[in-house]
């Protein structure tokens, strides 16, 4: 059982690297470097501005802390079918759970002494502390993110005493105790509570270890963890193990009930449901929306704003191409006695809504940073809507035609 | 006495969709699950494998309840699940492999039992491909391949027969009759009640949580004289009865 859960972790290390190196390539960490010297610069910047019992000091303190040992999650690399194929060696599973378990906790540790290491500056400006002290809390903090992985442990059997999973308690509670007995009464007390629940979580541990185990509950955990790992790399590139989640979105049912129940209409329809409700795409635009209006906003100037709204304008469109295809898996599509001139129209006319919607927010944030200068003003308005004219209705249709030629 | 399901009162979350089953499933015996959509019947089997515990009653196998020994109890099973579920990244020989290890099966001669399955459910030039790109039919019959592998005392099938040419539904009825004879107990869910009628020894009928009714197909018509000879129109009526009550 050690030896499956070292051969995941190798193909799971593996797939990680695969996805890091195209995350970090060489633009990416070097604008990593700037921001992060940029940032330590303004932290010892700012640490000169503080003193000894600043009221806020501790409080922001544990709530770092706080933050810190949520960071590190049970990694179990369970897979969905275990339950069938590893369903005569349930009582075997404890033992690749502890690998998993012990794989877990050395991350998750070492994320905690990197923030005790950006913390410890801060604590020794605004509070009086010893050497000692700074030391004890860290103890004190790696323990409480072991007891947090313990209940995580715990979590994936069926247990008898359910608070030993408790996720308020061992994640928020517990924790917020201890560190407020560290910073406000004393610091070898908040250890001497870690360590009360340290044992405990570790006696615990002989009862429910021989119980079954929560299947469904430990696939889920391991898929969600997952997913969020994917989601991050998604930022940066495509994940195809990543499977669009889709969400209702009742407030958009407005816009979407406009449209007639005709014929043609078939593909506004699915186009119109489709890119509101994927999650992907309606993120995607969403956004670069969002990131746009905030570059538009904090930039001055007369041509730079025109370009970059027109630059933004493009970069969303161009996003929303993939997704004309992306009914074309389904059979439904095939089957429906409608004929497909109406489908690139369908497309257009989605497109020309969504990119409007992008070029009224793009000009009136301009307008309103720049609104004296007449150039800027009507450059924006008139190139983007040249642009988005051109990109609907004569770039689109050729590129739409080549992707489908390869396709 | 392989399968003992006594007052199970059991479900998803609070509330209970299981109210008070208790059937049992004896040694060399194949027993029919039946039941309309939504009766319970692979809640019950998600109980028997132990992904859901009870809210209240027991569920022994060969006298041993999963929380007395997870191991003794675990290690007896096989089951097929209704949605064949396989591993993405590995081959149909690696599924085989992985199912002899959690089995703890003697290499050399699971492998020749296994060459016979392949060979008889057509899947013996297969070995090299994924199972994930399969057909459902044919990942359905990897799943049976593996349980059928394992020399498991009881044997959990939910649903076996959608998907599955005709062919296939025959050997795997060959397959559980041969296991029935060496003594296994086979508990099996399904919707084709004239194949249930045919090969079962006993039916477990369902409805809403509750067990309707049990016994063999002649007790069965003898409960029930008016309403029919086969288990579709015994079950039928039952069914609509149970519906109006």
């Amino acid at each position: 059982m050690k030896q499956l859960f070292r051969q995941r972790l190798t193909s799971h290390l593996k797939e990680m690297m695969r996805y890091l190196r195209l995350v970090f390539n060489d633009y990416f960490v070097l604008a990593l470097l700037f921001v992060i010297g940029g940032l330590g610069y303004y932290y010892s910047h700012a640490l000169k501005q503080l003193h000894t019992g600043i009221w806020w000091a501790p409080i922001l303190i544990i709530g770092v802390l706080l933050v810190s040992v949520q960071l590190g999650r049970f990694a179990t690399l369970i897979q969905a079918p275990d339950y069938v194929f590893l369903l005569p060696r349930e009582s075997d599973i404890y033992n690749y759970l502890k690998s998993g378990y012990k794989y877990s906790l050395s991350i998750a540790l070492a994320i905690q002494v990197l923030l005790w290491i950006i913390l410890m500056p801060f604590i020794q400006v605004t509070m009086h502390v010893t050497a000692t002290d700074l030391y004890v809390l860290l103890a004190t903090v790696l323990l409480m993110k072991t007891v947090w992985l313990n209940a995580d442990f715990a979590r994936k059997y069926h247990l008898q005493n359910r608070w030993l999973s408790n996720r308020l308690i061992f994640r928020l509670v517990v924790p917020i105790i201890t560190f407020a007995l560290c910073v406000y009464v004393n610091y070898w007390l908040g250890l001497a509570l870690a360590v009360i629940a340290l044992i405990v979580s570790y006696f615990s541990r002989q009862k429910w270890a021989a119980r079954s185990l929560d299947w469904t509950k430990m696939i889920a955990d391991e898929n969600s963890r997952m997913h969020t790992v994917y989601q991050f790399f998604n930022l940066f590139t495509d994940v195809p193990t990543l499977q669009g989640s889709v969400k209702r979105r009742r407030y958009v049912d407005g816009i979407l009930n406009r449209i007639k129940l005709v014929p043609k209409n078939t593909y506004l329809y699915l186009y119109g449901h489709g890119i509101v409700r994927d999650n992907e795409m309606s993120g995607l635009y969403v956004r670069l929306l969002v990131i746009g209006t905030l570059f538009l906003v904090f930039i001055k100037g007369e041509m730079l704003p025109i370009l970059l709204s027109l630059l933004f304008v493009y970069l969303i469109g161009f996003q929303m191409i993939p997704f004309y295809f992306h009914f074309s898996d389904n059979a439904f599509v095939h089957v429906y006695p409608i004929t497909n001139q109406y489908q690139l129209m369908s497309f257009q006319k989605v497109l020309l809504y969504l990119l409007s919607t992008v070029g009224v927010v793009f000009a009136i944030a301009v307008v309103a940073v720049n609104y004296s200068n007449l150039v800027t003003v009507f450059g924006v308005i008139i190139g983007e809507a040249v642009e988005i004219w051109a990109f609907i209705y004569l770039y689109l249709p050729k590129r739409l035609a080549r992707s489908e030629r390869v396709r | 006495m392989s399968l003992e399901v006594s007052n199970l009162v059991g479900g998803y979350s609070q509330v209970p969709v299981l109210k008070d089953v208790s059937f049992d499933v004896k040694d060399g015996e194949l027993v029919g699950l039946i039941g309309l959509n939504g009766a319970g019947k692979s809640t019950t089997i998600n109980h028997i494998i132990g992904l859901l515990t009870p809210f209240k009653g027991s569920i022994k196998i060969n006298g041993t309840t999963l929380n007395e020994d997870v191991k003794k109890y675990k290690e007896q099973i096989a089951y097929i699940p209704e949605q064949p579920i396989v591993y993405k990244e590995l081959t149909l020989k690696e599924h085989l492999e992985m199912t002899m290890l959690a089995y703890n099966l003697d290499q050399d001669e699971s492998w020749k039992r296994a060459h016979k399955l392949l060979k008889l459910f057509r899947l013996d030039n297969k070995l090299d491909w994924f199972p994930d790109n399969f057909s459902k039919g044919m990942r359905q019959k990897v799943m049976i391949v593996c349980a059928f592998l394992t020399n498991a005392k009881l044997f959990i099938i939910d649903e076996p027969f959608l998907g599955l040419d005709p062919l296939a539904v025959n050997d795997l009825l060959n397959l559980i009759s041969e296991r029935k004879k060496q003594g296994a107990s086979i508990l099996m869910s399904t919707h084709v009640l004239d194949t249930a009628q045919r090969y079962c020894d006993r039916f477990v009928l369902l409805h809403n949580g509750r067990v309707r009714t049990e016994g063999t197909i002649e007790e069965l018509r003898k409960l029930f004289p008016e309403a029919g000879d086969s288990l579709n129109d015994i079950y039928l009526t039952l069914a609509r009865e149970g519906d109006a009550s």
